[in-house]
């Protein structure tokens, strides 16, 4: 399901934007410790790597990476916009996003 | 002052973006609507749009073609699909060059009579030829996306904080550094998109840009080199002796039994009355990405299959998966927008880079502009502004010229640049924030009331198509709504924020530009 690819995506471009120090000081101030950013960065690009495997399923591997480049670059826009206008909302987002996907992913099944 | 590999290359990012920049504008927006070519076509014309695209509708085209162009040497037949659902007809009238075009109205089965448009064609065929002649068009959008190249790459490399700034956008700072960030924001998060269309445009066009390989390889001979890399197959010569064209509907049946996913897309007739006649049926190219010539070779009066051609080999597969990227006219709904949106995204990274250019030198207080900079700041104004403004006036006069008309589809176009033109004079006249919020409000309300002409002028208005899942057109009235919301979004923002004190200087004073 091309939503659990972008529910993916978003708290993986998230996390990703967590390990920054900038963007960390902003969503949930303070700055990070390097453990804690390491989680953020290897979490955030498992996720990242994750959500190839719902639009490969969808779609074969051809057609497939051409979606998933396009839902990463949906997700990271996603992630730049409400992290500048609504903060809170993003933040409040990324656990949920995953839901609706993984709900219409398994109910298909 | 260009010291330096970083500060070389913001120079040339800068002017690379910035000569070709309008002109890249423009392909880039019209290659976006182009996403939508059979749509807004069908848009165009909602009452012909048939679905059958079996042997029943090839049958009744080449009846009517029979009929209209019984003397033609070549006809075209293009079969309706989900996306693009008008049965279109091309033939040649004898000792003419140019084909003539028609769709088949599926009601009489006769060619469709008024309301002559252009429709999403008119984008297409503007998106790379600029509506010049094709072959200085070509040139001309070929430098451009060559440009357009130097300009992603050497714009990758004058970033410094390619990855730290890699979210970062702060609205409300000083305007070039809202306008900086948002065109790193559209640049760097479809940074492949970019690439791979820039790239794939240069290729789509590769053996006009670069006819050297094939001219060492194959000499003059260009036909020969189509039919063997891209599978092109050429026509008999006619044998001067009549001859009778045999029933296509069997044809086009074994066709789809050889291709019963992807159906059949394209016909082509050479000679239909003579006795050397032929039938080629092309594949549908809806189901993969890799687009390349497949098709089926019919003796014209006998039915039999002389040759199925096609080229797999990987060179040629390349090739189609590069053509398939750039045209993307696969049907999968939510892949498709992808790219539209991307081909948004990459439009505003041009708009938001030309915009930049002027807000880097605005002027300070009390300081005359130069006219340079006015210039672009009027060009700036009639293309970014200017060019979906005219769009939106061409889907007008779609709706609003009468249907029975000498020249119809001329006239769409001219209203399309009278439009234009006005908004480039416009700008001349106002210039700064008032300018661009006029404009702003003019779009917005094209946009906005669109969906009212339609529904005054045809029966498909946006209720009556949600209530009968007619996605097409419910979707082209849902786009213009997004379209008109987020520019009148646009004029508010723009006409809020006072206009900064710029007096036009009739000698401006010569002002050192940094790039």
């Amino acid at each position: 399901m091309a939503l659990l690819a972008l529910g993916l995506a978003y708290p993986g471009f998230l996390l990703l934007a967590l390990a920054m120090e900038r963007h960390h000081r902003d969503l949930l101030g303070g700055v990070p410790l390097p453990p804690r950013r390491r989680l953020y960065t290897a979490s955030g690009w498992l996720l990242l790597g994750l959500s190839l495997l719902p639009c490969a399923a969808l779609w074969g591997w051809t057609f497939g990476v051409v979606a998933w480049l396009g839902v990463l670059a949906v997700a990271a826009t996603t992630v730049a916009m409400l992290s500048t206008y609504h903060p809170r909302l993003a933040l409040i987002a990324a656990p949920l996003v995953p839901v609706p996907g993984v709900v219409a992913w398994f109910g298909f099944h | 002052m260009k010291q330096g590999f970083r500060q070389c290359m913001a120079w040339l990012h800068t002017w690379a973006g910035l000569i070709p920049g309008w002109i890249l504008f423009a392909v880039f927006l019209t290659g976006t609507a182009a996403y939508w070519r059979g749509e807004i076509t069908a848009w165009s014309r909602p009452e012909m749009r048939m679905t059958d695209n079996g042997p029943e509708a090839a049958a009744m085209a080449i009846r009517e073609l029979q009929r209209i162009a019984p003397d033609s040497p070549s006809w075209f037949i293009g079969l309706p699909t989900e996306s693009d659902p008008l049965l279109r007809l091309l033939w040649r009238a004898p000792g003419e060059r140019r084909f003539r075009d028609s769709v088949l109205d599926p009601t009489t089965g006769r060619v469709a009579e008024g309301g002559e448009t252009r429709g999403g064609e008119f984008f297409y065929r503007f998106h790379f030829e600029l509506h010049m002649q094709p072959i200085w068009g070509r040139w001309v959008v070929g430098i451009c996306a060559m440009a357009m190249l130097v300009a992603i790459i050497s714009g990758v490399i004058t970033h410094r904080r390619i990855f730290a700034d890699f979210f970062t956008f702060r609205p409300g700072k000083a305007a070039h550094r809202s306008w900086l960030d948002a065109h790193n924001v559209l640049a760097v998060l479809s940074l492949p998109y970019h690439l791979m269309i820039t790239y794939t445009g240069l290729l789509t066009l590769m053996v006009m840009y670069m006819p050297w390989g094939m001219q060492a390889a194959y000499g003059n001979d260009q036909r020969a080199f189509f039919a063997e890399a891209l599978g092109f197959s050429s026509p008999e010569r006619p044998a001067r002796r009549p001859g009778e064209l045999t029933d296509i509907a069997p044809l086009v049946a074994e066709a789809i039994r050889r291709w019963p996913e992807a159906g059949v897309r394209r016909i082509s007739v050479s000679n239909p009355g003579d006795a050397n006649a032929g039938i080629v049926l092309g594949r549908g190219d809806r189901h993969d990405l890799a687009i390349r010539r497949q098709e089926l070779v019919f003796a014209g009066t006998t039915g039999e299959l002389r040759a199925a051609t096609g080229n797999s080999r990987p060179a040629a597969m390349t090739v189609g998966v590069g053509y398939g990227l750039h045209f993307a006219r696969f049907e999968m709904p939510f892949l498709h927008f992808l790219f539209f949106l991307s081909g948004l995204a990459g439009t505003a990274m041009v708009g938001t880079g030309l915009v930049m250019w002027v807000a880097k030198r605005l002027p300070k207080k009390n300081e005359t502009r130069h006219f340079g900079i006015r210039l672009v700041e009027m060009l700036n104004m009639g293309t970014v502004f200017g060019l979906p403004m005219a769009m939106f006036g061409f889907f007008w006069a779609n709706r609003l010229l009468p249907a029975v008309m000498e020249q119809r589809a001329q006239w769409e176009i001219k209203v399309f640049f009278a439009i234009w033109a006005v908004t480039y004079l416009h700008a001349a006249f106002r210039p700064g924030r008032r300018g661009w919020a006029e404009q702003a409000v003019v779009i917005a309300a094209l946009c906005l009331l669109l969906p009212v002409v339609n529904a005054l002028t045809t029966r498909f208005n946006l209720g009556h198509t949600l209530m009968a899942g007619d996605w097409l057109m419910a979707g082209m009235d849902i786009g213009f709504l997004c379209f008109g919301l987020f520019f009148a979004w646009a004029a508010r923002k723009l006409w809020r924020l006072p206009a900064p004190v710029a007096k036009p200087a009739r000698a401006g004073r010569l002002r050192e530009s940094e790039a």
